[in-house]
């Protein structure tokens, strides 16, 4: 994470996320997987083919790519088909786009319902006998059962989880970087899945993106380093206010 | 002169001056800003790369000078809610933190008997000038222990003028040993995990060897706290010396 500040002085906190070895793996119709959009498998970081049986390579092979560390799926409309084999960029999101990140988050190992749900336990003094984080009541009288979901200790962490609506300020089309606001979920260096925004007040946002996606053989050179229009960018002399 | 054998005396060509030039400055003693050297981490080296650009791209536009703990700084920052638009404030630097470009540096001065501390961000676009007033380190890396200390070691006057330095002179080292204010102190300063060399304490003897208590000896050799960074400092002093003269 790196901070950034924008034209006016305010600061704000980034994460960089690299778009590593990602190709397009398969493209699904919406009648083979009988869902409402197309499918595209799409897979991100190269990785050794010698941990896996042979069977496990069957869609790389088929791609004539490497095999990958993690493959998702993206549900696309129909003219955003993209061949399988393509290489994906990190150009194809744009500054000032809103993006949702995805990514399994920092597993705690089995924790108590306190650090887990933030239950405020019970008092360290005045009394208590062996009880300080202890979850207390589990159910009412009446009820005779616990409650499907009730919550819990158990293992923490380690599960699917969605940053929703983070504006990409940066782009390094050199290195494949994405600069990414605010805070991920997941640890350092962890594999992540960024997607173009789902909520409704980002809807409208993107201008003229890369559609289908950034080609890189194609006819546009784009500058090493793609800034948002308010970000301060370190060549310009210092923030003065008139 | 006479020569002996009566011919002429031979030509001695006058002998080769010695110039010793004290002006270069030394080789060994190149100052590297501490927010370049990377922490240790499992973060992937890109990433200090990408930030150690953005950090010589903001240097080149504005120069940000060499400085230590203990000198006096002055910083002029823009404020959209001041008359001119700016604010200047001096103050002694008792606090360098942060990596990259969340580098800070915390200025302390005593103004009106009320003691302020600010701390800056050295690569914010706020900061519209940087000038070391009086270069010099001290005793210890921190002093945070200026607070618990007589105000008179932390004021500086406001107007003060900068003190004319030669570059070829070593940084001076201030080896002034503060007195404090009486206990109790924010922190323990008497307490070996703090390491403090500047503080004259006037604590009484049995108190001082009751701190010692707390002496963790075996830190020193713990082998898995060691960082060597010197071959680290080296990459990145080409780096920026090359950088820097493009």
């Amino acid at each position: 994470m790196m901070p950034i500040w924008t034209k006016s002085g305010e600061k704000h906190a980034v994460t960089l996320l690299k778009v590593q070895d990602c190709h397009v793996l398969r493209y699904v119709s919406k009648e083979e997987s009988g869902e409402k959009t197309a499918k595209l498998l799409v897979g991100g970081k190269n990785v050794s083919p010698f941990s896996k049986p042979e069977s496990a390579h069957e869609i790389f092979k088929e791609a004539g790519v490497p095999r990958k560390q993690k493959v998702t799926t993206f549900n696309v409309t129909d003219d955003a088909i993209i061949k399988p084999g393509t290489p994906l960029y990190a150009a194809h999101f744009r500054p000032g786009q809103f993006v949702d990140v995805t990514a399994k988050t920092i597993g705690k190992g089995f924790q108590g319902v306190v650090k887990r749900w933030g239950f405020k336990g019970q008092p360290a003094s005045h009394g208590q006998t062996k009880t300080h984080r202890r979850p207390g009541a589990i159910s009412t009288n009446k009820a005779a059962k616990v409650y499907r979901g009730k919550k819990m200790p158990g293992k923490m962490g380690n599960i699917y989880r969605t940053s929703f609506g983070l504006k990409v300020w940066r782009i390094n089309t050199k290195h494949n970087i994405i600069y990414v606001n605010g805070s991920v979920p997941g640890h350092t260096n962890c594999l992540v899945k960024v997607r173009d925004s789902k909520l409704p007040t980002y809807k409208d946002c993107n201008k003229n993106p890369p559609f289908p996606t950034f080609f890189a053989d194609g006819d546009e050179e784009l500058p090493e380093d793609l800034f948002d229009e308010e970000i301060f960018q370190f060549t310009d002399p210092s923030v003065t206010f008139a | 002169r006479v020569s002996s054998d009566g011919k002429p005396p031979k030509f001695q060509p006058p002998p080769k001056p010695v110039i010793i030039d004290r002006k270069t400055k030394k080789e060994e003693s190149r100052f590297l800003s501490p927010e370049f050297i990377p922490p240790r981490g499992r973060t992937d080296p890109l990433k200090y790369y990408l930030e150690r650009k953005d950090m010589i791209q903001r240097r080149k536009v504005f120069n940000i000078p060499e400085f230590y703990v203990g000198s006096v700084l002055a910083v002029t920052t823009a404020n959209p809610y001041a008359s001119d638009k700016c604010n200047r404030f001096v103050g002694i630097c008792i606090q360098r933190g942060g990596t990259g470009l969340g580098a800070t540096f915390v200025l302390r001065n005593v103004i009106e008997d009320q003691g302020v501390e600010i701390c800056y961000e050295l690569y914010s676009p706020r900061i519209q000038a940087i000038e070391v007033l009086k270069l010099e380190k001290r005793l210890d890396e921190n002093l945070m222990y200026l607070r618990d200390a007589l105000p008179e070691y932390s004021t500086f006057d406001v107007s003060m003028k900068p003190v004319p330095r030669m570059d070829h002179e070593e940084i001076p080292v201030n080896k002034v040993q503060v007195r404090m204010k009486p206990k109790p102190w924010s922190k323990r300063w008497e307490r070996p995990k703090y390491n403090i060399k500047g503080i004259k304490f006037e604590l009484p003897e049995h108190k001082m060897q009751a701190a010692q208590k707390w002496s963790q000896p075996w830190l020193e050799f713990d082998m898995l706290r060691e960082y060597d960074t010197s071959k680290i400092e080296e990459k990145i002093r080409k780096e920026l010396s090359e950088e820097l003269e493009k």
